[in-house]
Parts: C-alpha cells; structure tokens; sequence
C-alpha cells in the first residue's frame, strides 16, 4: 500500500551546498507528523518542495497516488487547494485587514464573489476567535492574533494537508498551546493531515501521532512521541534534551 | 594551473549565473505583459488584484516624485544653459540658437532621460525594498498558496502606473529644465526670452522620439526592480542588496535603451534629427 504522501530519495542543493541528501518520507492519511532537526537541516524546505515552492533536485513527491514533484506553476494551484501551508512568520499581506487576507484564496482558488468570500472568511475568523478582528489591519494586532489569522487563511479552503512551518515560534506559551490543540482538532475531527515543522518540545510530545527527525539531509529516525524519548540513540537523545555538547553536528557551530 | 583552472571555472559560473538572469529578466517582462492582456481580456483575472492598487501606485510614482523631479531637472536645466552660453559667448558671442537647440534636445533626450533616471533611483529603490521584504518575509510564497501570481499582484500595477507618470513626469520635468534655463540664459547673458523659447526647430518626430523613450523607460524600471526584489535571498541584508541592484540595474536599463532608441532614430533620420 502507498502512503498518502511520500517523499521518496529526495535531494536539494543551494549554491552547490547539498542539504537534502536522499530524504525519504511517508505519511498517512490523517496523521500528525512532526518534522524536527536543528536550525539548517533542511525541514522548511522538505515541506515547501511538497506544494512547488521550491523544486527539488532529484528524487520524487507523491501526493495521493499523484507524483508532484515536476507540476507546473498552473498545475499546482489544484494542489494548493488541497494542501495548505501555515508560513513561519504570519505573512499577511499588510495591505489588505484580515478579512480582505482570509477571503484572497476564496476568490482566487474558489472563484468566489467579493462579497460570498468576504462573509466566508468573516466566518473564518470566527473559527479561530478573530470575528471582532476582520475589520483590522495586521500591523494593528499582536503576533500571536496575526498567526491565527493566518491559519484561518489556510484552512478557509478547507485543505486536507496542512503544513505548519514552526507555528508555535514567536508566541506566548498559552497562545503555542492553543495553536497545538487547533492542530490536534484538525486531525481528531476533521480528518485532516497536518505535518509540523517544529522546534517546541511541549508541542512535539503532545500533538505529533510520529516525528521524523531529520539529520545530516536524510531522515535518521521515524518514531513515536514515546518511542523517541525512550530511544538509546545519543543523537536523537542529545536533540530532545536540548544538550550543548554530545555527538551532533550542528551546521555553524 | 589550479590557479588558472579555478579561474575560469569562476568565470564560467558567472556567465552562466548572469545568462540565467537575463533570461530569468525576460520571464518578468513577459508575464507582466501577458498579466495586463490578461487583465484586459477577463474579469475572473483581475480577481484577487488588490483594490485600487492602481491609483496608489499612480500616487507613489508620480505625485511623490514630483518636487524632486522639478527641482532635480530645474538645476540641471540652469546648469547646462549657462555652460552651453558662457562657450558661446567666448566662441561665436551669439546666442539665438542656443534655446532653438536647447528644446529639440530636451525633448528629444534630456527631459525622458533624465526624469527616468531620477525616476530609477527613487521608485527604482521603493519598488525593490517593497518586493524584496515580501520576498524574504515569504509573503509571495503566500500569494502563489493563495493562487495569485504575484506578477499580476505586485508588478503589473506598477508597470502601468510607472508608464503613465514617466511620461507625465517627462513633460513635467522638460518643461521645467527648459523655463529654468530661459531664465537663466536670460539674467546671465541677456539672452532674448523670444529669441530663446523659439520653437522653430522643433517637428513632430522629437516628440514622438520623446514619447518613445519615456514610454520605454516607465516600462523598465519596474520590471527591473521587481526582478531585482523577487531575487532577493535571506534577509534584511538580502532586501538591501536586491534595493542596490535595483537602482543599479534600472538606471543602466536607462542609459541602455536610451543609446538603442537614440541610435535607431539617427539610423532612420540621419542628419535630419
């Protein structure tokens, strides 16, 4: 049986500097999947080459029994609709107030009118506590507000992926764990495959259904939240402890 | 010959690195062209541009730039009369051609050129910074998840916008340096105004060659400095290299299709330019 997305052999280079080195992943349908590693390992751009963001160099991505790896810039936006990815910093278009943002994708991917998308992205908001909000500006609100927002921008086109690039960095810990439920909430009740880019301890061991932790280009361990702490590897031992020294090579260090 | 050897290597990698952004360039160009026949040609592909972008863009261009465009060429109108004057005064001690000489000129080349190149430098610069912050804040990776080519979004608006006020801003700037330089021509060599704002060797293909060039210039500069932001890499630092490159390479842009115009307009009047 194929896995509802996988990365197969995978490599990347910038600039002639490899950091994907033959990664291979496969994710069921449904599941919570963190991706972890140190600072540079590659995991924003594993996920990015998933929805062409970026391309990779060889290797292949399926999607769904699809290979996605070579689509177009047009053939992707039917993709885009189904996976939906939550940015690192909140990156909403500072020009437009929250439901002007949340209701772009509605018009665009959807084909929705003005006013249908504006009272759909509205609801949107409401969703993620934000109601009273649409009308602002981003620059007026807080970061942990704009992140929520722009989850609601994801999930107005109601994706069956969602990639979270580090949603947690940046925010208060009572807001990193609301958004940690919001993920949970989205596979419980939705059905909804949600790959996590994380560096945040708390949230890795209560969301993720597995983590992947990514080392020198290529996946070292797949495992359990609770496998992973009881493993006797010493790299993967040294990451989740958080030691300073130990045997991992960490890129500038 | 390792030395020698890693030499070209370094040099191959350039020319490859620099065939890549011209064609990379031209893909710009393109799009933005295919982005405003697109937007012509259906309502569905104007959805998802930004309200009103277009006005603001007009604003942002045109009517911020316009004291430093009518100061800027205003001097350099003053300045270039008076040096072109005080040679005549010490060659021929006769000035009725200088004004005559002075318009065809500055319709022709000096107004649109130097008023883009004013232009290169100030919008040059916004638009890359703006772009360029975009870039490295992943918000274009935003658009293009949200289904927007960030060509229509970001560039398209100010190519057109950049075109309208180049030229409005050409005759601005053109009529300015030539007022200023009357005046100056006049107080510092008794230079007859009649004599001085005599149109007669102006005819209609300086104008047209005018227009050319400030329709030219107002379409290279935003694809150039958008090219310029859409490359930009890391961050802050990125979106300064992207601003310098911007300015470098919309100003030369400038200069560039000013020789090819000028000398494609010489190669079909000849002497009668």
């Amino acid at each position: 049986m194929t896995a509802f997305l996988e990365f197969k052999d995978v490599r990347k280079a910038f600039g002639g500097k490899p950091v994907l080195k033959g990664m291979s992943l496969a994710v069921d349908k449904g599941e919570v999947m963190y991706i972890i590693g140190t600072s540079g390992v590659g995991k924003s751009v594993t996920i990015k080459h998933l929805i062409g963001l970026l391309r990779i160099d060889t290797g292949e991505i399926w999607f769904d029994g699809q290979r996605v790896d070579g689509l177009s810039e047009r053939q992707l936006g039917p993709l885009r609709k189904r996976i939906g990815m939550v940015f690192q910093s909140s990156t909403l278009f500072d020009s437009m107030t929250l439901a002007e943002n949340v209701a772009l994708p509605l018009r665009k991917h959807q084909r929705m009118s003005s006013s249908d998308a504006e009272a759909e992205a509205r609801r949107r908001l409401a969703e993620v506590y934000m109601a009273e909000f649409a009308d602002r500006y981003p620059a007026e609100l807080s970061d942990g507000m704009r992140k929520r927002a722009a989850i609601a921008r994801t999930l107005a086109l109601g994706p069956e992926v969602v990639l979270f690039d580090e949603p947690t960095t940046g925010l208060d810990p009572v807001s990193a764990r609301r958004v940690d439920r919001l993920i949970r909430e989205l596979a419980d009740k939705r059905g909804v495959t949600a790959i996590v880019v994380s560096h945040d301890p708390p949230s890795i061991f209560s969301v993720a259904d597995r983590v992947a932790f990514l080392y020198r280009g290529v996946v070292h361990v797949v495992a359990t939240p609770a496998e992973l702490r009881a493993s006797p590897d010493p790299v993967v031992q040294q990451f989740i402890t958080g030691q300073s020294s130990g045997p991992m090579e960490t890129p500038g260090f | 010959m390792t030395w020698l050897r890693t030499r070209i290597e370094a040099l191959g990698g350039r020319l490859v690195d620099a065939g890549r952004a011209g064609v990379e360039l031209w893909l710009v160009y393109v799009s933005t062209i295919a982005g405003i026949v697109r937007g012509f040609a259906s309502r569905k592909d104007r959805r998802g541009r930004p309200k009103g972008e277009l006005v603001r863009q007009l604003h942002q261009i045109g009517n911020k730039s316009l004291i430093f465009i009518a100061v800027t060429l205003g001097f350099i109108g003053m300045v270039m009369t008076y040096e072109a004057c005080n040679q005549l005064s010490r060659i021929t001690g006769t000035f009725e051609m200088v004004g005559p000489q002075y318009i065809r000129l500055i319709v022709s080349d000096f107004g649109p050129t130097l008023t883009a190149l004013m232009l290169a430098t100030r919008v040059g610069a916004g638009i890359a910074a703006e772009i360029g912050s975009m870039k490295v804040t992943e918000q274009i990776d935003a658009l293009r998840m949200s289904g927007v080519l960030p060509i229509d979004y970001l560039i398209v608006p100010r190519f057109t916008a950049s075109i309208i006020m180049t030229l409005m801003l050409s005759v601005l700037g053109s009529l300015v340096m030539y007022g200023a330089g009357g005046l100056t021509a006049q107080y510092t060599f008794g230079v007859n105004p009649n004599s001085f704002f005599d149109l007669d060797l102006l005819r209609p293909r300086h104008l047209a060659l005018g227009v050319i060039k400030a329709v030219s210039y107002g379409a290279a500069i935003p694809v150039v400095a958008g090219f310029c932001g859409l490359r930009a890499r890391g961050s802050s630092e990125g979106v300064g290299q992207a601003t310098t490159a911007a300015v470098i390479g919309s100003s030369f842009a400038v200069i560039i299709l000013d020789f090819v115009i000028s000398a494609a307009a010489l190669f079909l009047f000849g002497g009668d330019l």
